[in-house]
C-alpha cells in the first residue's frame, strides 16, 4: 500500500476563465496538510477533484490508494468530508441526519456523536433550520467525525464562524488527530487557523501550487530584513531574497531561504541591518503570492 | 453494498417528500368523492380535480425532488456519501419517477375502478381515460428530465409551463377524434388502432426520456 493519503500529478482542469494547472500535491498518511489560497485560488476545485466529483481533464489522483474518479465508491467509504458550501436539510432535524448516516455507515461510532453533541452543544431534536451557521458546521462535522474516516477533507470549514465556534471546532480536530493513523485535508484563506493544526501547508494561487512544505520549514525560512541604506544606493537581491522595498534610504528585504550570513552579505555593500524579523504565516502566504504573481507577469 | 447505499438514498427522497404523496392521493380522493355525487357540474369538478391533481404532482416532484436539492446545496452533502455520480443519478431517477408513479398509480386504479363499477358510466370511455391518464405521465417525465439533465430552475419552470399549456391542446385535438370519440358510448372498451397507436406513443415516449436522460445523466462529469 502507498504510504501517500493522497496524491495529485499533473492534474489539470480548464474551465473557461480558470484553469488549475499541473497541480502535484502529496499528502502522506497520519499528516494534516493545509491548503491556503485566495478566493479563486482554485482549493475548491482541487478538493472536488480528488473527492471525485470533478472529472479532471488530465492528470492522475489517488486517494487513500484508489483511483479518482473511477474508484470514488470504495474510497468514500474512508473519507470524511466537509466543505463551506455543503448544507443539511433544512426541514428535517440532526437526529435524522444521524440515523441517515448510521444508516450508510456501518463504522458509525454512536458514543462518539453522544459526545460530540456534548461538546458542540447541539441539540439532536432540532431542526437544521433552527440552527446558527456555527451549529450548522458542527452539525455536519459531527456527521463526518462520527463515521470514523481514515481520511478527512474539509475544506473551508471555518469560514464565517466566530472566534469561539472556530476554536471549538479547531479543539476537536486538534483531538482528533491524535490518531497518528488520520490523514487530513484542510483549506482555508484564513491562515491562523491552518497553523494552528497543519503539519505541512501548500499554497495555491490562480490555479497553481506555488509552495508547500512542512509549517515549521516556512516559519525557519522565511525572514524579514529592515536596513538602512547609504544615500542613492539601490539594495541588491541576494540569493534567498525574493522582495525588496525601498523607500529613500529605509529598505525592506523578504528572504524565502534566509541564511544567518546574509546579513554579513548585506553589511558588506555598506547597508545596515536593523532588525531581523520572524513572519507569521499570514505575511509569508501574502508574500509568496506576491513573488509568484510577480514572476508570472514578468514571464 | 452500494446497491444498499442507493436504496438508502431512494428511501430518504420518499421520506423527505412523503407529504406530496400524501396530499396528493388526497387530492384525488377528494376528486373521485365529487365523482361519485350525482351531477354534471360535480362530475366536471371532480375529473378537473383529478387532473390537476395529477398535473400539480408531476409539476412538483422535479422540482422539490432535484431541483432543490442541488438549489438548497444539499448535493455536496449526498456526493460526499460512498456513490459514484451514475448511482447518485440511479437513485434520484428512481425515487423522482416513484414519488410520482405511487400516487398517480394509486389515483389511475382507484379511477379505473371507479368507472368499472359504476353501471351508468358506459366502458367505452376506459381507453380515452388511459391516453388521458398517460399524459401527465409523459409530461412528468419530461419535466423530471429537464430537472434532472439542466439542474436548473429556470429550465424546469420553463419545461412545467410548456407541459402544462400543452395538456389543453392535445385533450382537445384527442377527444375531438372520431376514432376515439365514436367509441365512447360504447358498452365495452374498443381497442382501436388510433387508441393503441397513442398508448404505444405515450410508452416510447415515457421510455425515450428516461433512456435519453440516463445517458445524459451517466456523461455527466461534473457534479457539484
Amino acid at each position: 500500500m502507498s504510504d501517500l493519503a493522497i496524491e495529485l500529478a499533473s492534474v489539470v482542469k480548464t474551465y473557461p476563465f480558470f484553469t488549475l494547472d499541473h497541480i502535484h500535491l502529496q499528502v502522506p498518511h497520519g499528516q494534516i496538510m493545509g491548503l491556503i489560497g485566495p478566493n479563486g485560488a482554485g482549493k475548491s476545485t482541487t478538493i472536488r477533484i480528488l473527492m471525485g466529483l470533478v472529472q479532471q481533464d488530465r492528470g492522475e489522483v489517488r486517494v487513500l490508494g484508489r483511483r479518482m474518479p473511477a474508484e470514488q465508491i470504495a474510497a468514500k467509504w474512508d473519507i470524511g468530508f466537509a466543505s463551506e458550501d455543503m448544507r443539511l436539510y433544512e426541514g428535517m432535524t440532526l437526529a435524522w441526519h444521524m440515523e441517515f448516516i448510521r444508516s450508510i455507515y456501518p463504522n458509525w461510532d454512536a458514543r462518539y456523536a453522544q459526545l460530540l453533541l456534548k461538546r458542540f452543544g447541539l441539540r439532536a431534536e432540532q431542526k437544521i433550520k433552527g440552527l446558527s451557521h456555527g451549529q450548522r458546521v458542527k452539525a455536519t462535522l459531527l456527521l463526518v467525525l462520527a463515521r470514523r474516516p481514515r481520511l478527512l477533507v474539509l475544506d473551508e470549514p471555518t469560514t464565517g464562524l466566530d472566534p469561539v465556534a472556530r476554536h471549538e471546532i479547531l479543539k476537536e480536530l486538534t483531538a482528533v488527530m491524535t490518531d497518528e493513523g488520520r490523514s487530513v485535508l484542510f483549506s482555508s484563506h484564513n491562515t491562523q487557523d491552518v497553523e494552528q493544526i497543519s503539519d505541512r501547508i501548500t499554497f495555491i494561487d490562480r490555479g497553481r501550487i506555488i509552495d508547500s512544505m512542512d509549517k515549521e520549514a516556512y516559519l525557519d525560512r522565511w525572514r524579514r530584513l529592515r536596513l538602512e541604506v547609504p544615500s542613492g544606493m539601490a539594495l541588491p537581491a541576494l540569493p534567498g531574497i525574493i522582495g525588496i522595498r525601498q523607500d529613500g534610504r529605509v529598505a525592506v528585504a523578504t528572504a524565502n531561504a534566509f541564511a544567518p550570513d546574509m546579513a554579513n552579505a548585506y553589511e558588506s555593500t555598506g547597508a545596515r541591518v536593523k532588525s531581523i524579523e520572524t513572519m507569521t504565516l499570514e505575511e509569508i502566504f501574502v508574500a509568496n503570492v506576491e513573488h509568484s504573481r510577480e514572476q508570472e507577469v514578468e514571464a | 453494498m452500494s446497491s444498499r447505499v442507493i436504496q438508502t438514498l431512494i428511501l430518504k427522497d420518499w421520506r423527505l417528500h412523503r407529504m406530496h404523496i400524501l396530499m396528493s392521493l388526497a387530492a384525488g380522493v377528494v376528486a373521485l368523492a365529487l365523482l361519485q355525487v350525482k351531477g354534471e357540474s360535480t362530475f366536471l369538478v371532480g375529473t378537473v380535480w383529478f387532473f390537476v391533481s395529477l398535473i400539480v404532482l408531476g409539476s412538483m416532484v422535479p422540482v422539490s425532488n432535484v431541483v432543490n436539492e442541488r438549489k438548497k446545496q444539499n448535493l455536496a452533502f449526498l456526493m460526499s456519501l460512498p456513490v459514484s455520480a451514475v448511482q447518485y443519478a440511479i437513485a434520484k431517477m428512481a425515487s423522482t419517477i416513484g414519488l410520482f408513479l405511487l400516487p398517480w398509480g394509486v389515483l389511475v386504479i382507484a379511477a379505473s375502478t371507479f368507472v368499472m363499477s359504476r353501471a351508468d358510466i358506459p366502458k367505452g370511455i376506459v381507453p380515452l381515460m388511459l391516453i388521458l391518464f398517460g399524459l401527465p405521465l409523459v409530461g412528468f417525465c419530461l419535466i423530471a428530465a429537464t430537472a434532472l439533465v439542466s439542474e436548473s430552475e429556470g429550465f424546469t419552470v420553463a419545461a412545467t409551463i410548456v407541459c402544462n399549456s400543452w395538456y389543453g391542446l392535445v385533450w382537445y385535438f384527442i377527444i375531438r377524434n372520431p376514432a376515439i370519440n365514436g367509441d365512447l358510448t360504447s358498452p365495452v372498451p374498443v381497442w382501436s388502432p388510433t387508441v393503441l397507436t397513442i398508448l404505444t406513443g405515450e410508452a416510447a415516449a415515457v421510455a425515450l426520456i428516461l433512456g435519453v436522460t440516463f445517458y445524459l445523466q451517466s456523461r455527466k462529469r461534473e457534479f457539484v
